[in-house]
């Protein structure tokens, strides 16, 4: 399994920090969770189809990793056109589904503002290697070092909770009890996993607080991670990406603010 | 905060002083390196079970659900596992943001759909949970209270989905998708949770922890 596999390649944007990533991607959203209108999505999804091109993502991957999202944005907006705050002349009714004219308007809004906020989400967090982004949130963002590292360390155990998930596989068969009931044998061996996780964890505390983990005094850092112009540049696109949004959405007259 | 001297935190890791319950809250309140390292753990294991049940669940149910008015989420308390599971193993302050975003922040990393906002989903749910237990601070760990935080927990999921993804819903939607939300965590989460971790109390995998003696003496 890739949690821990490093994400690496000759682009910039492999080199740009997870924070910042995280950081634009922010802004991107809460702009654009603010408002359910055409006009600040569809911005937002034009200028963002550009910014892909240099997202580090051959078109086929980049299809690949947000096919869920194009599939889930339609179904959203699907949802929307059913049961969508209703108002305008009514096309279609048939229990508590009822397709109005504005239902057909949030519905479009709705597939335009899911792909807008989600996909920069999701291209963004594919370019994350996992030990860059914990460096990041301990140095950059601040975060406790001791929960960080403490996550990063559980992260590692990945490997070996699938070892520990074949070994359980092969013990139960060898016991004669994996063999009737699909359900409850992947419950009754989910079960085992755990307390097993549990157990090594604690052994794995003992030897990290062995060498010092968690003792007072200050934290060194074998990897540096800063924040460089490249990352500033990437804030100010997401900045840039927001601001035409509201505005353009603003000036239109399309400006629609949630639940009001 | 303010440097632990080695000594005090050598007491803190004695056993008395982890089965009692009547140690001072700042005390109690603080996290020891082994409750981080199994917080981790467990966040990074319910990750995988995460994960595992997107692949399972989403592609098969999605365009039936679509068609649903709101009563998709009653299934969507298995989401939520994570916070209260890991604030009920710990019991400290934070445990259930950090193992709730842990573990989203694994289903991320392996490919979930939504990317970084399936962190985000992961600390508005925790904050749920994590707020009914300090409503009780960090005191009682009783079933009630675990069934309140999958309820809480619940109510964020339905917020934070309802915001991004459901916006121009009807009141009538959302009122449902929100009930169903909160009685999916009430159930899946907090009663779930608590039964597991009364289950694990009884391996004896949580002997280094409050929650592993409290349930031992109790049987």
């Amino acid at each position: 399994m890739s949690v821990m596999t490093p994400v690496a390649g000759r682009q910039a944007v492999y080199r740009l920090n997870p924070v910042a990533k995280v950081v634009a991607s922010a802004i991107i959203g809460i702009a654009l969770v603010i408002s359910i209108d055409w006009v600040s999505a569809g911005v937002a999804l034009a200028i963002e189809g550009v910014l892909f091109l240099w997202s580090g993502l051959s078109p086929r991957r980049f299809f690949l990793r947000t096919l869920a999202v194009w599939i889930a944005a339609p179904l959203a907006g699907f949802t929307i056109l059913l049961y969508g705050r209703p108002s305008g002349a009514v096309h279609f009714q048939f229990l508590f589904m009822q397709v109005t004219d504005g239902s057909i308007e949030l519905a479009i809004a709705t597939v335009l503002r899911v792909l807008a906020i989600a996909l920069p989400a999701v291209v963004l967090f594919v370019t994350i290697d996992p030990t860059d982004l914990a460096d990041g949130l301990a140095q950059v963002a601040k975060l406790p070092a001791r929960f960080v590292l403490g996550a990063l360390a559980g992260l590692r155990l990945v490997s070996l909770f699938l070892e520990d998930w074949r070994s359980l596989e092969l013990a139960r068969r060898a016991r004669g009890v994996g063999d009737s009931g699909r359900i409850r044998r992947l419950l009754g061996q989910s079960f085992a996993l755990l307390v097993l996780s549990i157990r090594r964890g604690s052994k794995l505390a003992t030897a990290m607080e062995a060498r010092g983990f968690g003792a007072p005094g200050k934290r060194t850092w074998a990897r540096e991670s800063r924040l460089g112009r490249g990352d500033a540049a990437l804030i100010a696109l997401g900045v840039l990406v927001a601001a035409a949004a509201v505005s353009a959405s603003v000036i239109t007259g399309h400006w629609n603010v949630i639940g009001a | 905060m303010k440097p632990v001297p080695f000594t005090v935190k050598g007491t803190i890791v004695t056993t008395t002083s982890i089965s009692s319950t009547r140690s001072p809250l700042r005390l109690r309140a603080k996290w020891r390196v082994v409750d981080i390292v199994v917080a981790s753990v467990v966040g990074v294991a319910i990750g995988l079970v995460y994960f595992a049940w997107d692949q399972v669940y989403v592609p098969a149910t999605a365009p039936l659900e679509a068609a649903l008015p709101g009563l998709q989420s009653i299934t969507y308390g298995i989401w939520l596992v994570a916070g209260v599971l890991g604030a009920l193993i710990v019991r400290k302050p934070g445990a259930a943001i950090f193992v709730e975003v842990l573990a989203a922040t694994v289903e991320g990393l392996l490919g979930a759909k939504w990317g970084l906002l399936t962190l985000e989903g992961g600390f508005v749910q925790g904050l749920g949970a994590e707020l009914v237990f300090l409503v009780f601070v960090y005191a009682n760990w009783r079933v009630f209270v675990a069934v309140l935080a999958g309820a809480a927990s619940g109510l964020g999921m339905a917020v934070n989905d309802l915001t991004l993804w459901y916006a121009g819903a009807s009141q009538g939607f959302a009122s449902a998708y929100a009930i169903c939300a909160v009685v999916s965590g009430a159930v899946i989460a907090g009663l779930g949770s608590w039964l597991l971790v009364r289950a694990l109390a009884r391996t004896g995998a949580l002997s280094r922890f409050a929650s592993g003696r409290s349930a031992a003496a109790a049987n």
